[in-house]
């Protein structure tokens, strides 16, 4: 996997060079017909949102029409694997989540792609930390009272996550085994559960978005002990990161992300151009600020970064998976 | 704002021509999607979603949810005419609806489900607005062990409703509990009878199951029929209004359905299926004349259909009071609302009153228009039935494909919808009733995930189940219900209902 990780960038590299004669030329041939946009989740969810957002700008730009195709399932694998049944002729896209580029083959069977060798990435979108929120009866106040707490009694802290695998589920376990903690896991279908249970009292907390947790925490029902960035975030400046808090690593990073990808077999020139429009999308402020009100950064980059971040998480994600198939 | 303030506000709001405009497209939109089989509100919601972002947000959240209140209506015509649910949660007015319109009494029945349904939606908007609070309290309250047991009691209470042989009754149910497994496990992640399709992830898709079920095979049940002769009579307004101690029948079913389908509602995770499969139990457990049930019985209609649009009204007390969507529609809604800037929550009442208040007059003007609309509409719905055959089925097999694709754009779920037809149709030859297979799996999947949930959070401990309060009551109630069962079938010499008994 890693070897043709490299085979690929190595490729992407040299392209990289030639692309700025090959454009012309790309620039007439494609796209000849409206380019489809697979979104692995439903309507009005957040990356179908995100990708909506970007529709608009990318159809301007290219002079055809983009169109979200929903495609929900599997937690964002079936908008891959769909988008995949398409021709790589650059005019099948997608939009998807981290999950199923980094931990899809390690959590479903029969996955019917391989990441690193079918999916040529566009580049990043934007990136979301998830806070540590507890309920506001919770003890501790801040992340070192709540690691202290766990410390002491080990196991009897409960969290939430959207099922087994989810982001929420891994960087729990990320942030548990960097602090040396136990936690207890309990896994529910969707982020309306957790806040339910957690404001009912019946677990303790759990890893979400901030924008999921804000509106409570403004009513007085929930505490934010520490967001996953390195940096604070702009959608809730006040919360401390936890990186480098109560023995922490200083470079404790958990993000979810969002990312612009295509079929493999599509042309590295129309790639390295939908790259640019994308770049090019992504530093209008008018689309960071929507990005923003929905609990998203951009995060623009290269091709070549994405498939960085792809590998890292993958490698990240991978060994938390080990750890806790290990304990169960 | 006190309720008359906010009431007072709200309809100065709703009245807005602009968003009077949207309100109206809404409901009639959403009337129309469910009166076609397979097509619902999710399908309509879709579709309009991308228009809202050019709209204000008062005027799209009336407009999405006019469809979503829309089609608790629309529903019942196609369960009342044909036997084809329009959506899942009016699978259950087949039950009586069809063999009152087989009487020839099909106006009588869509009368009934339309009054009931605006009865239904008029007292959940008196629920939403006097008690969205203490509702939103109570859903808190709620935690796994509480929804397991409240679960299994409405498992036991339904579990013989069908009407025929109560053991085919029981075999349907747990051919249904077993066809919920079928996905991802929530605890464990393992995937379960999937057979390597991805699509299966996600477990089956309500709405293939439901139309193949009773769409598709009484489609295939019909081709072995002759075609009607001659023109069915004329509509008159006589024959559409019930008799006046069939009104007075109705009266009860519609209150109690209205509790009912209002308390689950604005439960997160239950909704309007299961509030039209429990209230059709309820009505036919307290009825004097169980043995009506299935044979067209007022009581069967009039319950359940009070009960969905009421349960579709109060859904919006959890989205708009803690900002947490009870079903997938809902969350498509506050998904609308996001996009528009704005974070439904705890304190959305004090931030945007206009919103909450709007959407609440909104809700009342919309079904005094849906019923206005409605019952004019019934001589024309009625004359569907004059549509040969030979346009008819096809044409609803066509809207069913369209419809099951809708829901999650999966090619998968329209050959599944013709396998579940397929062997729907045996069933049916076999008289084992569809409903109860939906019902066990409807609530199948509930009671599993919460149970497990609940041992998990209690570390094990089964005492969990005594010792919170609610979850206790349940346990009892259930107990109640299963000894007052046994008794009666060993003292009591209940008539055995007769076997023939349409399901």
């Amino acid at each position: 996997m890693l070897r043709n990780y490299s085979r690929r960038s190595l490729l992407a590299v040299t392209t990289a060079g030639l692309s700025f004669l090959a454009m012309p030329v790309a620039a007439q041939d494609w796209p000849t017909a409206p380019v489809h946009l697979f979104v692995g989740f439903p309507a009005g969810s957040s990356p179908d949102t995100i990708a909506r957002i970007i529709a608009e700008p990318l159809s301007a730009a290219l002079g055809q029409p983009v169109v979200v195709e929903n495609k929900p399932g599997a937690g964002g694998v079936i908008g891959v694997q769909q988008m995949l049944a398409q021709k790589g002729t650059g005019h099948s896209l997608g939009i998807t989540i981290n999950g199923p580029l980094t931990t899809a083959p390690r959590l479903i069977d029969d996955l019917g792609y391989d990441p690193a060798n079918d999916i040529a990435p566009v580049g990043l979108i934007a990136t979301s930390p998830l806070v540590l929120a507890v309920g506001a009866d919770y003890p501790a106040d801040d992340a070192t009272a709540f690691i202290e707490d766990a410390r002491e009694n080990p196991g009897d802290i409960s969290y939430g996550s959207v099922g087994q695998g989810s982001g929420a589920h891994l960087t729990a376990e990320l942030f548990a085994s960097e602090a040396g903690i136990e936690l207890f896991h309990i896994p529910f279908q969707s982020y309306a559960e957790v806040t339910t249970s957690i404001l009912g009292g019946e677990i303790d907390g759990g890893f979400m978005a901030p924008s999921a947790a804000l509106p409570h925490v403004e009513a007085g029902k929930m505490k934010m002990l520490g967001i996953t960035s390195a940096e604070p975030f702009a959608q809730v400046p006040d919360v401390p990161v936890l990186a480098g808090q109560a023995g922490l690593p200083e470079d404790f990073r958990a993000e979810l992300w969002n990312a612009f990808i295509a079929p493999a077999e599509t042309d590295d020139a129309t790639i390295q151009m939908l790259n640019a429009e994308l770049i090019e999308i992504l530093g209008d402020s008018e689309v960071q600020k929507k990005l923003l009100a929905i609990g998203w950064q951009t995060a623009p980059g290269t091709p070549d970064d994405l498939s960085a971040r792809i590998a890292q998480d993958t490698a990240m994600w991978g060994e938390v998976i080990d750890k806790t198939e290990a304990e169960d | 704002m006190n309720t008359l303030d906010g009431l007072a506000h709200g309809l100065s709001v709703a009245l807005q021509p602009s968003i009077l405009v949207y309100s109206l497209f809404g409901a009639l939109l959403g009337t129309f999607v469910g009166v076609l089989p397979g097509i619902g509100a999710m399908a309509a919601i879709t579709l309009l979603l991308p228009i809202t972002y050019y709209i204000s947000s008062e005027a799209a959240l009336v407009m999405l949810a006019g469809v979503y209140y829309g089609a608790q209506y629309g529903g019942a015509v196609a369960s009342i005419l044909l036997r084809l649910p329009g959506t899942p949660q009016s699978a259950v007015t087949t039950l009586d609806g069809y063999p009152l319109a087989q009487q020839g009494r099909a106006g009588v029945a869509l009368f009934t489900s339309m009054i009931s349904s605006f009865c239904g939606s008029i007292l959940g908007i008196v629920i939403l607005v006097l008690l969205a609070g203490w509702l939103a309290e109570v859903a808190t309250m709620f935690g796994a062990a509480e929804y397991a047991a409240m679960m299994i009691m409405g498992l036991v209470a339904a579990a013989t409703v069908g009407g025929g042989a109560p053991s085919k009754s029981l075999a349907m149910v747990v051919v249904g509990l077993i066809l919920g497994c079928v996905g991802t496990d929530v605890n464990s992640g393992a995937q379960r009878f999937t057979f390597g399709q991805t699509q299966l992830l996600d477990g089956i898709n309500l709405v293939a199951l439901a139309m193949g079920l009773f769409g598709v095979a009484e489609v295939i049940a019909n081709i072995t029929k002759a075609d009607r002769h001659g023109p069915p009579d004329r509509i008159t307004l006589r024959q559409l209004l019930p008799q006046r101690n069939e009104l007075r029948r109705m009266v009860a079913p519609i209150a109690r359905g209205t509790t009912l389908g209002g308390f689950f509602g604005a439960l997160p995770g239950t909704g309007s299926t299961i509030s039209s499969f429990l209230s059709y139990a309820m009505e036919r457990r307290v009825s004097r004349k169980p043995e009506s049930f299935g044979k067209g019985a007022i009581e069967g209609i009039a319950g359940p259909e009070a009960a969905n649009n009421s349960a579709a009204i109060t859904a919006f007390v959890p989205t708009l009071t803690l900002g947490i969507p009870g079903d997938p529609i809902m969350a498509l809604m506050l998904g609308a609302l996001v996009i528009h800037g704005i974070q439904p929550g705890p304190m959305m009442l004090e931030a945007r009153p206009d919103m909450f208040w709007g959407l609440v007059a909104s809700f009342g003007i919309g079904n005094l228009f849906l019923l206005i609309l409605n019952l004019p509409l019934i001589g024309i719905w009625v004359s569907m039935l004059r549509i040969p055959f030979r346009w008819l089925y096809p044409a609803i097999i066509v809207f069913i494909c369209l419809g099951v694709y809708s829901v999650r754009g999966a090619t998968f779920d329209i050959v599944m919808v013709a396998g579940i037809g397929a062997v729907g149709y045996l069933l049916a030859l076999a008289s084992f009733s569809p409903a109860m297979l939906l019902l066990g799996f409807v609530l199948g999947p509930l009671i599993e995930t919460n149970l497990r949930r609940a041992m998990l959070i209690s570390r094990g401990d089964p005492m969990v189940f005594i010792e919170r309060p609610i979850a206790c009551l349940f346990v009892v109630a259930t107990t109640g219900l299963i000894l007052f069962a046994t008794c009666k079938a060993i003292f009591g010499s209940r008539p055995q209902p007769k076997d023939e008994a349409t399901s």
